[in-house]
């Protein structure tokens, strides 16, 4: 600590070029704090968790799969049909519902994607204790999850009603208690809703994603043939996307599983189950090519730039101040003092750049660009975590570390006698 | 002339001789330097330059090492000591004054003189009370915030003094302290030298190519082709 103001007097030493390596360095860790941010999400939900997890129930033969709302009670007891067999813990519909805010300008910035499904299974106090079927909201503070259910009430107390991701506040220009309208696209064109927003999910997981009664949506499909000649909506019999179950355990998984799929009630369309992070992976399988690039190409060409340009800074900044260095020899500094003077140097300026990165990145990303725009199987928008703050100091400072250890040992075996023989 | 405080020798050089080599040149540099230098003494080495001046001066302040021979300052034998020990040895007992007063130009003068004592187990303020000491000692109060680019060579050097002698060292070694300055601040700075011994006692070494700062020392040693000659006592 003692150490710190030389330090810190250091950088300040040659103001244009600390300046230089810190931008570089700020730049290349946003690009790789955008690269971990997808990395992470992505790492999370296909990550196998061993209790207390999630599967996924989805038609086998088909992508995206459609199966029928009716299969939805069988799934919800597990397709037991004997005693002794496994139950789920809890279970939740997902039925999509796309549609764009623009019928003439279908593009993605009009467009949402929403899950019609039971307000309960959002959020819901069950003896006492907080329980949600949609994961990342299970880790909310005490305030945001008596927020959820406070929105999820009024979700049931409004036919029409529809909680938003923070994302969607921004694209719909609207704001809680305002009103919209959707036009199916897709799976679900010709079926077109209108929303009030009553509620805006908690900032994270679930900034580009809505959920609705799916009473509404079901409704709506009833009355589909009404306005149009009697004929059904195509998605009328097999409206169910995925059906999600909470199990205890592996075993309990493996049981399950096997229930399910060898069930005759749930043969035609056939169906399979598999854990969520399974299922996610799956999807994601086809982009496997992209994400390994991205892991072990980008991320670490943006780090091994940011250590040659620390290590090209710092080898001048030593080669410029032997001098200075051979005097602090003579005063009785030791070689280590001298390492940890030109690493402490390179580390803060490292560090502190990473630092300022991560919070740019924060900021702008997320409230600036609602998330990093990158579609990739379930997901569409990514946003940077608060771990990024701590990923921002690190990157920097270790690229720095590693970067200046060269010229930091080149610095501590300064020969005081060389130095100043050149210098008489 | 002043005399010297007292008679024990601080400083003991025995049979030194220091080579280099230059590719497959040696080049030899001491052959066999004998000194002793009495505690308080104000001792002058003068001598052409390459006839080994600064390499003896290196060598008493543990900067290096002899190719053979011994060098001890006090009761250490600081030709055997690594080099790990030689940089603690130096804190606390070597004051080293520059010819081009090498002050390190991100820090104040304050910061400056305080530099040596960061490396003590020192609160701050105890650091705090030496380096204002020191800086008084060498007439500085009134420029303790100022850097070096803002001081003139003589107050540069003479923060340079206050850097030497903040740690209380047994022992100020000096390289031509006034060869970078004028007259009138060269004079000064001898003058400050001279209180210095007189005052607080230190023995000094001074290398020097200046006849006028010769003058001021109790002894002078003249040093040619690697070899050392008492000129005067």
């Amino acid at each position: 600590m003692k150490y710190f103001k030389l330090i810190f007097r250091n950088i300040g030493r040659n103001p244009l070029r600390s300046l230089l390596t810190s931008l570089v360095t700020i730049v290349l860790v946003f690009v790789v704090t955008m690269v971990w941010s997808i990395l992470w999400l992505l790492d999370i939900v296909t990550t196998e968790k061993s209790e207390n997890f999630q599967a996924m129930v989805t038609e086998r033969w088909s992508a995206p799969s459609h199966i029928p709302l009716s299969y939805a009670e069988v799934l919800g007891r597990g397709a037991a049909r004997n005693p002794g067999d496994v139950r789920p813990l809890d279970s939740m519909t997902w039925q999509f519902y796309i549609g764009t805010l623009d019928p003439e300008d279908p593009s993605s910035k009009n467009m949402m994607f929403t899950i019609a499904c039971d307000p309960d299974k959002i959020a819901a106090v069950k003896e006492g204790k907080f329980t949600t079927m949609m994961e990342g909201l299970e880790s909310l503070a005490d305030g945001q999850e008596d927020q959820l259910i406070a929105d999820v009430a009024k979700l049931k107390d409004a036919p029409r009603g529809i909680i938003v991701g923070q994302n969607h506040l921004k694209i719909t220009n609207k704001r809680i208690g305002e009103r919209f309208k959707l036009t199916g696209v897709s799976i679900t064109k010709g079926l077109d809703l209108e929303f009030e927003i009553v509620a805006a999910f908690p900032p994270g997981r679930y900034d580009t994603m809505a959920v609705f009664n799916r009473e509404y949506f079901n409704n709506e499909l009833d009355a589909y043939p009404r306005s149009h000649n009697g004929q059904k909506h195509p998605l009328a019999d097999r409206s169910l996307n995925l059906m999600v179950l909470k199990v205890a355990d592996s075993a309990a998984f493996t049981r399950l599983a096997s229930q399910i799929e060898k069930s005759p009630e749930l043969s035609d369309p056939a169906i399979r189950c598999e854990t969520m992070a399974s299922g996610l992976a799956s999807m994601l399988e086809m982009f496997r090519d992209l994400i390994w690039g991205m892991r072990w190409m980008l991320a670490p060409a943006c780090l091994a730039t940011i250590l040659l340009v620390i290590a090209n800074a710092i080898s001048i900044s030593v080669r410029e101040r032997r001098l200075e260095l051979a005097v602090l020899k003579v005063l009785g500094f030791r070689p280590y003092q001298i390492m940890v003077l030109v690493l402490g140097e390179s580390i803060l300026l490292g560090a502190g750049a990473g630092l300022v990165s991560a919070a740019l990145s924060y900021g702008v990303i997320n409230w600036g660009m609602g998330g990093i725009a990158f579609s990739i199987g379930f997901f569409d928008r990514f946003m940077v975590p608060v771990d990024a703050f701590w990923w921002g100091p690190a990157v920097g400072g270790l690229a720095a570390l590693l970067g200046s250890f060269l010229p930091a040992w080149t610095a501590r075996s300064v020969k005081v006698a060389e130095v100043f023989s050149k210098v008489a | 002339m002043n005399n010297p405080t007292n008679d024990g020798p601080i400083v003991r050089v025995h049979g030194v001789h220091k080579f280099f080599r230059r590719g497959s040149e040696r080049l030899d540099v001491l052959n066999g330097v004998t000194l002793d230098v009495p505690e308080g003494e104000f001792l002058g080495l003068m001598g052409p330059s390459g006839s080994g001046k600064t390499t003896l001066l290196n060598l008493i302040a543990g900067l290096d090492k002899p190719s053979q021979g011994e060098v001890r300052v006090g009761d250490r034998l600081i030709s055997a000591m690594s080099e790990g020990e030689l940089a603690g040895w130096r804190t606390r007992h070597i004051g080293f004054i520059f010819q081009f007063y090498h002050l390190l130009p991100v820090l104040s003068a304050y910061e400056n003189v305080e530099l040596p004592l960061l490396l003590l187990p020192l609160s701050a303020a105890q650091r705090k009370q030496q380096a204002t000491t020191a800086l008084e000692l060498v007439g500085l109060s009134d420029r303790v915030r100022h850097r070096p680019g803002q001081l003139s060579g003589g107050e540069q050097q003479r923060v340079g003094i206050a850097r030497a002698i903040v740690t209380d060292p047994t022992l100020i070694v000096a390289d031509e302290p006034t060869g970078d300055l004028d007259a009138h601040s060269a004079k000064e700075i001898l003058d400050l030298l001279c209180e210095l011994r007189q005052t607080l006692g230190k023995t000094i070494l001074l290398v020097t190519h200046d006849p006028r700062a010769a003058e001021r020392t109790n002894r002078l040693m003249h040093l040619d082709k690697g070899l050392l000659v008492e000129q005067r006592l």
